[in-house]
């Protein structure tokens, strides 16, 4: 029963979400990070479990998308059976799937830069083939389709969004459950295993060539689906869902949520796509924090965010009143980083703003305050908090990794209870 | 419920830097711009929303539209991605805005029209209508025409009338290459030209037509620059843009090809900024525009447009480059006074047909496919003029000059459209 | 054949140019294990810094400056970027240098503005250096490859004649054992990032005026160096000019010699299809997929000869 619990909580939060957020534009929000956890869980499963770094994987998302869409609009036509758009899905992993058996079985050769080099290769070659090739792709302005071909069961058309957002949410439960038993397969172990330590792997008997293909079907087969997923979403694909750019994000994704744990994927896309769409439409300098956000995780948590929470899963298994004393240091550790986070950001606003500024924009107001730029009191005022902000987080550091040093001896000294 | 509260608490909260515009009201006919305003091309849809708020603007102080109700221009950016796009329409329908303009990208005026005429045909009552400002491909007014699509600038095949009519003109134009972009624009570009070069031009020998790989993979334009020399062409038919346009003119320059350039899109902010004032005038680049700032009828226009002009430029630092999207605004506010509502079906009837005044001839938005119809002007790039291009306050030391008008007669084309109306 | 030499006449400079970021490119990974991605956004750093400074002084002082400040962005970013990142794996620092490109373009846009720059080719440059067969040959581009060689000539002489050219190689094969010989590997590393980046910086400079200085230069040009370092071998500078000339010649001559899928189909007797969904295979050319060679060529390279074409060691 213990285990089911989160998926049952899942579920739950899942089916309640729209009733709270009923808004079209938060239903589009929630099915494209429903559609974007599993993509990245599949990328995950390149990246965190196998080892494999791709900078190529929206080629599966992407093709499967333009096959769907393809599919649908000669469902119209009448030239090919009537699938349900319910099971569409399915057909998009099965283009994945392919894609990723044929191309896999060239590019999964090798591991480590080689693999990487690949991948960016392939990436880069269909995505210019993607604009040479019209009657298929259709250039720059991708293709489109209308997703209601008729009703299904229950009266469902998947006209209205919120038909496609449980449809979203139905497969992506069903997609991040099969993947989390894969990792508990032998499979999914053996994978790990070539991500370590291929040689031994070899001596044990398995072709660690062979796992890392097998790998990377399943991951495409995922990617699939997501990309059928999105087609049925947006009725649009275009170049940019193949592109070395998607890629990218995807790869910012599962690394900012953390590649070594399960959740870290679901985490990273989660925040990432609500971020990128609800601050684009307030900063104009969106690219460059997440360029930045990357950067820090990377240098100064590379577990990523879910890192940062599984290194407390020891104390708390043993006994949550062990997270106790970690409290105020932890606190007064934030409030200084958010105060820094802050400082920095209002510096970086008045900057944009002051070489961007079109004429029309008469003021800029940061946190509810309106600054002016041009004057040198806001300048100031942020530089000062955020050095501030620098030096607590300096100070404040210390405190809180001895606290965390203590409690996990503490933890490991208590019995479990 | 608590929870619930503060999590609506906290995403109403999250705007915490908000960029404030000049006009904000209780009751105004709100316009829903969709631009790229973050990520790689965001200059561009920063550009085009700074018009829009001026004229806009200019519109309020003339005493607004309906009777003193403002227009509000909401930028909702798309970041040049399709599905933001998407997700921006149904914010639209959300916050209850009927009226969305967009220009920058054919692909997302493409997806907007497919999406409203499910939009529209699903909820006749909440109605949107689309004011594309600059999306040329020609389909939108032809097969794929819509109700609730109109079209401010000419579409591919008129500019390129409007090119092929000039070189027909033109005497010292003798052999011809082509080259364009290998994707959906082009070749729409190509095939229109071969077609129109053989009806309009038939004296003018085509020596090459070459398409290439488009958005800036092309990085060394020699090769190209090479096989056209050796064709022996004086003229060259182009409508690439961006980094596409601007290597190309470059490298011609540098390698002292002896030859005009016919273009559409030399006279954009990024394209005078990257070429240059030495390579344009070297290769005489030319531009198709519906009017720019040093033409002869610039200054027989109305006296408080002139003024508007001034100001423009005083305000922003930025040369005038696009008309259409001034005529986006005015057109708007037309309709909506002929119309009597901000009703969208009935601003669109009102704009069916509707004219106003051009600088050469009357503009036109033709009823039965919703495109707009105008004289259109030929200039090349010199300098000496009497308003040298600016760009935020930079002056790049040289303009267009005009070479001739072509008048509505010639870019005028038949459609196909056949229009189905609610 | 006049076009045919005019054409490898560009081929062979492109190629240099190519050759300029490929250099420092596999200096660095040769000896770091770093696959730097950001390589580019330093090409790029070098035609911002290099329109800066001859906006103010001019054409030479902007080539002697520039690539060092690039130089000294490289190294810093190494020093408190980079290293502090080394102990997590290579992967981590390939990434750590995917992240920074993306860093290096915003704040570019943030101070130069997203619209190109106007940097010129200086005045006394502009114009032909000799017209041969009825083509130009301009002052401009024959510099460009004055540089590059010499650039070239002068690595490989500092490379094997040097006793930091010692150090250096030492480095690169075993690094373990030149720091059991007291050297500070380090500190060997940081310069060695900081010059592969000055390299890049150089091709900036000179590059930057012919290809267009603008925010979008190094998504562009960035892949395409990684092909070069890849089918020339990591770690070999020989390899790298020969792959560079290689990829600057053949997407040059495919572009000159169009030959077309069509025209393979009609000689092997087949109909073509004009209608069908894949009609435009038939269509393709040489000219149209020239960009897509080198990739093609990598592939294929990493598929059948992984180590690349001078290479001593995997990827």
């Amino acid at each position: 029963m213990g285990r089911l619990a989160p998926w049952i909580g899942g579920a739950i939060v899942l089916i309640a979400l729209p009733h709270v957020f009923s808004s079209g534009f938060a239903l589009t929000l929630m099915s494209q990070i429903g559609l974007l956890i599993v993509f990245a869980l599949a990328y995950n499963m390149l990246l965190g479990q196998g080892g494999m770094l791709s900078f190529g994987h929206a080629v599966y998302f992407g093709l499967a998308g333009y096959f769907t869409i393809h599919y649908l609009n000669f469902i119209y036509e009448e030239e090919v059976p009537y699938i349900p758009v319910t099971l569409i899905p399915l057909l998009g992993g099965l283009v994945g799937l392919f894609f990723g058996i044929l191309i896999g079985y060239v590019s999964t050769r090798r591991a480590g830069t080689t693999f990487a080099m690949i991948s960016l290769g392939f990436g880069e070659m269909v995505t210019a083939l993607t604009l040479v090739l019209v009657a298929i792709f259709n250039g720059e302005d991708g293709i489109q389709t209308d997703r209601v071909i008729g009703e299904e069961l229950f009266g469902v058309t998947y006209g209205p969004n919120i038909e496609v957002y449980y449809l979203i949410a139905g497969w992506c439960l069903l997609c991040t459950l099969a993947m989390f038993l894969l990792t508990r397969t032998p499979f999914g172990r053996i994978s790990n295993a070539v991500r370590d330590n291929p040689e031994r792997v070899e001596f044990i008997g398995y072709s660690s060539q062979r796992i890392r293909w097998l790998a990377f079907s399943l991951s495409s087969f995922f990617a699939g689906i997501a990309g059928a997923l999105h087609a049925v979403n947006i009725e649009h694909v275009g170049f940019e869902q193949v592109s070395v750019l998607q890629s990218g994000l995807v790869l910012f994704m599962v690394y900012i949520g953390g590649t070594a744990s399960f959740v870290g994927p679901i985490i990273g896309a989660t925040l990432l796509y609500f971020l990128q769409s609800t601050l684009t439409g307030v900063t104009e300098a969106w690219v460059l924090y997440l360029g930045v956000m990357f950067v820090a995780v990377i240098m100064f948590f590379p577990g990523g965010l879910a890192g940062l929470i599984t290194m407390h899963q020891p104390i708390w298994r043993v006994h949550a009143r062990l997270l106790a004393p970690l409290l105020i240091p932890y606190t007064r550790f934030f409030a200084a980083l958010v105060a820094s986070v802050l400082g920095c950001i209002g510096l970086i606003e008045m900057l944009y703003f002051r070489s961007s500024r079109l004429s029309t924009e008469t003021e800029l107001v940061i946190y509810g305050i309106e600054s002016d730029p041009f004057s040198a009191v806001p300048w100031i005022v942020f530089t000062g908090i955020a050095v501030a902000g620098g030096f607590a987080v300096r100070k404040t550091l210390p405190s809180a990794v001895s606290a965390w040093n203590t409690a996990i001896a503490d933890a490991r000294t208590l019995p479990r209870g | 419920m608590a929870l619930i509260k503060l999590v609506r608490t906290f995403a109403v909260m999250f705007p915490v830097v908000v960029v404030a515009f000049s006009a904000r009201g209780a009751d105004t006919v709100k316009l829903g711009l969709i631009e790229p305003f973050s990520g790689p091309i965001a200059a561009v849809g920063r550009d085009t929303l700074e018009i829009f708020e001026f004229f806009a603007n200019e519109v309020n102080q003339r005493g607004g539209v309906l009777g003193g109700r403002h227009i509000e221009i909401v930028p909702l950016d798309n970041a040049m991605n399709a599905e933001k796009t998407t997700q921006q329409l149904r914010k639209v329908i959300d916050d209850d805005i009927r009226f969305v303009s967009q220009g920058v990208g054919s692909n997302h005026a493409l997806n907007i029209i497919k999406f409203l005429q499910r939009h529209n045909r699903r909820n006749p009552d909440q109605a949107i209508l689309y004011l594309n400002h600059s999306a040329v491909t020609t389909s939108f007014t032809n097969e794929l025409c819509s109700f609730w699509h109109f079209r401010f600038d000419a579409n591919v095949d008129m500019k390129v009338a409007a090119l092929v009519t000039q070189l027909g003109r033109d005497s010292s134009v003798q052999k011809l290459y082509m080259l364009n972009q290998n994707y959906a624009y082009g070749q729409a570009f190509q095939a229109a030209a071969q077609q129109m070069l053989a009806e309009r031009a038939p004296g003018i020998e085509l020596v090459g037509d070459e398409l290439i790989v488009p958005f800036g993979k092309v990085l060394d334009f020699t090769p190209y620059i090479a096989k056209i020399k050796a064709a022996g062409a004086d003229t060259v038919l182009t409508g690439n843009w961006g980094p596409d346009l601007v290597r190309f003119v470059k490298a011609a320059s540098e390698a002292n090809l002896d030859a005009s350039f016919y273009t559409i899109y030399a006279g954009i902010p990024s394209s005078v900024a990257g070429i240059g004032a030495k390579d344009g005038i070297a290769t005489r680049l030319k531009q198709v525009t519906e009017m720019h700032e040093n033409d002869p009828l610039y200054d027989q226009q109305p006296a408080e447009l002139l003024d508007t002009y001034d100001r423009w430029r005083q305000q922003t630092g930025k040369s005038i480059y696009s008309e259409r999207m001034r005529w986006t605004i005015e057109f708007f506010a037309a309709a909506l006074d002929k119309a009597g509502s901000d009703d969208p079906a009935l601003v669109a009837a009102a704009m069916e047909g509707m004219t106003m005044d051009g600088p050469a001839g009357p503009l036109v938005m033709r009823g039965e496919d919703h495109q707009i119809i105008f004289p259109m002007v030929i200039s090349t790039m010199a300098e000496d003029l009497e308003r040298p291009y600016i760009y935020e306050g930079d002056n790049y030391e040289v303009a267009f000059a005009t070479d001739g008008w072509i008048m509505s007669d010639a870019i005028e084309l038949p459609t196909s459209c056949e229009m189905k109306r609610p | 054949m006049e076009s045919f030499i005019f054409a490898m006449f560009n081929g062979v400079l492109y190629g240099m140019l190519l050759f300029l970021l490929a250099s420092g490119l596999t200096l660095i990974f040769s000896m770091m294990g770093v696959l730097n991605f950001a390589h580019a956004s330093f090409f790029m750093l070098g035609a911002y810094f290099a329109y800066q400074i001859s906006e103010g002084l001019n054409f030479w002082a902007a080539l002697i400056v520039a690539p060092v400040i690039v130089g000294m962005v490289g190294a810093g970013i190494e020093r408190w970027g980079l290293r502090p990142v080394h102990r997590y794996g290579h992967v981590a620092e390939l990434l750590f240098t995917f992240g920074v490109a993306y860093v290096i373009e915003e704040l570019v846009q943030m101070i130069w503005g997203r619209v190109p720059v106007p940097y010129e080719i200086p005045d006394a440059m502009s114009g032909a250096l000799f017209t041969w067969q009825g083509f130009d040959y301009s002052i401009y581009r024959v510099f460009m490859l004055v540089v590059s060689v010499a650039i070239f000539v002068a690595l490989f002489a500092l490379l094997t004649y040097t006793r930091i050219g010692l150090i250096i190689r030492a480095a690169v094969s075993d690094p373990i054992h030149v720091a059991t010989l007291g050297h500070d590997i380090p500190r060997i590393f940081m310069w060695t990032f900081g010059f592969g980046c000055a390299l890049a910086g150089v091709a900036g400079v000179v590059g930057g005026n012919v290809l267009g200085t603008e925010p979008a230069m190094a998504i562009q040009l960035g892949p395409i160096v990684f092909v070069v370092i890849v089918i020339g071998g990591l770690g070999s500078l020989g390899g790298a000019l020969v792959a560079a000339l290689i990829i600057g010649i053949v997407t040059r001559l495919a572009i000159f010699y169009d030959y077309g899928v069509g025209s393979l189909v009609l000689a092997l007797g087949l109909e073509i299809d004009t209608a069908g969904m894949l009609r435009d295979f038939t269509r393709i050319t040489t000219a149209q997929v020239a960009p897509v060679l080198p990739y093609l060529m990598l592939v294929l390279m990493l598929i059948f000869k992984p180590r690349g074409l001078f290479g001593t060691r995997d990827v």
